[in-house]
């Protein structure tokens, strides 16, 4: 893409401040920080990436996927921040599920073992579970809202706390799931991905790009299933105080 | 020989207003068997005091014993599964009305009963309930009876009853009375009954503990206590049956 081309983008932008300002939605700032920050954080992640894949340096790659593993845990955890020792939870969880994701993408030599491949399918699968766990913590305070009486219940009939919220943590597995598995049955009918749109703008045979893109699709689906379980069972006790009483209510995240 | 369960110097904070007490300095013990109706006007925290009591509420200050035993050394668990609190708005667990009564032998992986479990359906006057029924679908009394019967059967050494007959009709109401009062001589189980009947208070209770004004002001035998309370809001409080009635939960 050429620099004039690249400088065209904005007028998008400018349409979008333009509805913003016609419309009085008074989002002309956030627009603004919006068009800013992507253009920086694309440029300096690009140039990371041109001196990782320079250097093949593995140390390199083991420090992209950590911060991206940071940032996504702090992010989703945002979602229950009351919760407390919740970002350490996700983080291990994100950790775990690239970890399992990437040995056996490369155990099985379905991608090759260079950054070029390492780094962006990490991209997406540590970006996709930040999204379940952010479903899955939005749901379980949803559910210990609504479904508070049931915990009690059993716990004054002497169940563990596990025994008590197995209950909302297995709706809200599911709930986390179903974007993910609901996005497997309509890909290509509905949305074309961004990886395989991508591809072919990049010149790659269509064909070729699909047979990526179907790789990510059920990546995405066994790293949603890792994501929700493995963060369902190693958070669950957070849910409750030391002597197993549920946590005071928190407040619900009105934030979709 | 220790009481089932003793309470010392209990307290507790309002939670809107955590600079007031709700109740302090509450010191009680219940013995194996005994039945206790817990009186007061609405808002004196006789609720909060059961839920403390099952471990469903933090305390501000003061100390729980089982049968001499500190709470602190008591997995929550068995302690819950010892002293069993069956709340005044009946929650049903998903499945059916079996589903519901099988919840005790399930979580603690014992052989349901059941036998026991169909006497004590029959003996609540839902002898007549298809146990294959949604339990949603029962009625609000239906619920309440059969959220008591699902606690009964986990045999617990104490039961804290909050307002258990509230949604019952006056012969429900009788026969649940019954089967608790056969349950307790027959089990040896400890009772603390919230009501705002007087009535019941009198048929299911051998000692009175009466709350008013953030104290345990009243604690005695049941005969006693309405023949002539000790303290003048006891006394109001007798007196007075429809400000009781318009009590709720608190």
């Amino acid at each position: 893409m050429s620099n004039l081309a690249l400088v065209s983008t904005l007028v998008f932008v400018a349409i979008t401040a333009f509805l913003s300002i016609r419309k009085k939605l008074g989002l002309e700032k956030d627009i603004l920080i919006g068009t800013v920050r992507s253009a920086l954080q694309l440029l300096f992640i690009g140039y990371v990436l041109h001196f990782v894949f320079d250097t093949r340096n593995p140390v390199f790659i083991v420090l992209i996927l950590l911060s991206m593993i940071g940032i996504a845990a702090w992010n989703a955890g945002s979602r229950a921040r009351e919760i407390r020792g919740i970002r350490l939870r996700i983080a291990i969880t994100l950790a775990c599920t690239e970890g399992l994701t990437m040995a056996l993408l490369l155990g099985f030599s379905i991608i090759e073992p260079t950054p070029q491949y390492i780094i962006p399918v990490s991209g997406i699968v540590i970006g996709s579970s930040m999204i379940v766990a952010g479903i899955y913590l939005n749901q379980m305070k949803r559910e210990l809202e609504a479904s508070r009486g049931e915990v009690e219940t059993l716990l004054a009939l002497g169940g563990t706390a596990k025994q008590a919220i197995q209950g909302a943590v297995k709706r809200s597995v599911r709930s986390s799931m179903i974007p993910t598995i609901d996005g497997m049955k309509t890909v290509g009918l509905v949305q074309l991905p961004g990886m395989m749109t991508g591809m072919i703008v990049a010149g790659a045979d269509p064909i070729e790009a699909v047979r990526y893109q179907m790789l990510i699709m059920f990546v995405l689906a066994s790293s949603a299933a890792l994501t929700a379980i493995l963060l369902s069972q190693i958070s669950y006790r957070l849910w409750f105080t030391k002597d197993v009483r549920l946590v005071q209510s928190p407040k619900q995240d009105t934030k979709s | 020989m220790a009481p089932l369960l003793s309470m010392n110097r209990i307290s507790k904070r309002r939670p809107d207003k955590a600079r007031e007490w709700l109740f302090d300095d509450i010191t009680a013990a219940i013995d194996k068997g005994e039945r206790v109706a817990l009186l007061g006007a609405s808002g004196t925290g006789k609720s909060t005091l059961l839920r403390i009591a099952a471990l469903l509420e933090p305390i501000d200050d003061g100390e729980l014993h089982l049968e001499g035993i500190a709470q602190i050394s008591f997995k929550p668990e068995h302690w819950r599964k010892k002293i069993s609190y069956v709340a005044q708005a009946p929650v049903m667990l998903a499945g059916t009305v079996e589903q519901n009564l099988r919840t005790a032998s399930e979580l603690h992986g014992t052989l349901f009963d059941e036998p026991l479990a169909r006497r004590c359906m029959a003996e609540a006057e839902l002898g007549h309930l298809d146990w294959k029924k949604p339990a949603a679908e029962l009625s609000g009394g239906e619920k309440q009876r059969t959220a008591l019967v699902r606690s009964l059967l986990l045999r617990p050494a104490m039961l804290l009853l909050d307002e258990t007959t509230s949604s019952l009709d006056p012969t429900s109401k009788e026969a649940v009375e019954h089967m608790l009062n056969r349950w307790a001589e027959r089990e040896g189980t400890a009772m603390a009954w919230i009501t705002h009947d007087m009535e019941q208070s009198r048929s299911v209770s051998d000692q009175i503990w009466f709350m008013g004004d953030g104290k345990l002001l009243e604690r005695g035998d049941t005969k006693a206590f309405f023949q002539g309370p000790s303290t003048e809001q006891a006394r109001r409080f007798i007196q007075k049956p429809i400000e009781r009635e318009a009590g709720g939960n608190e």
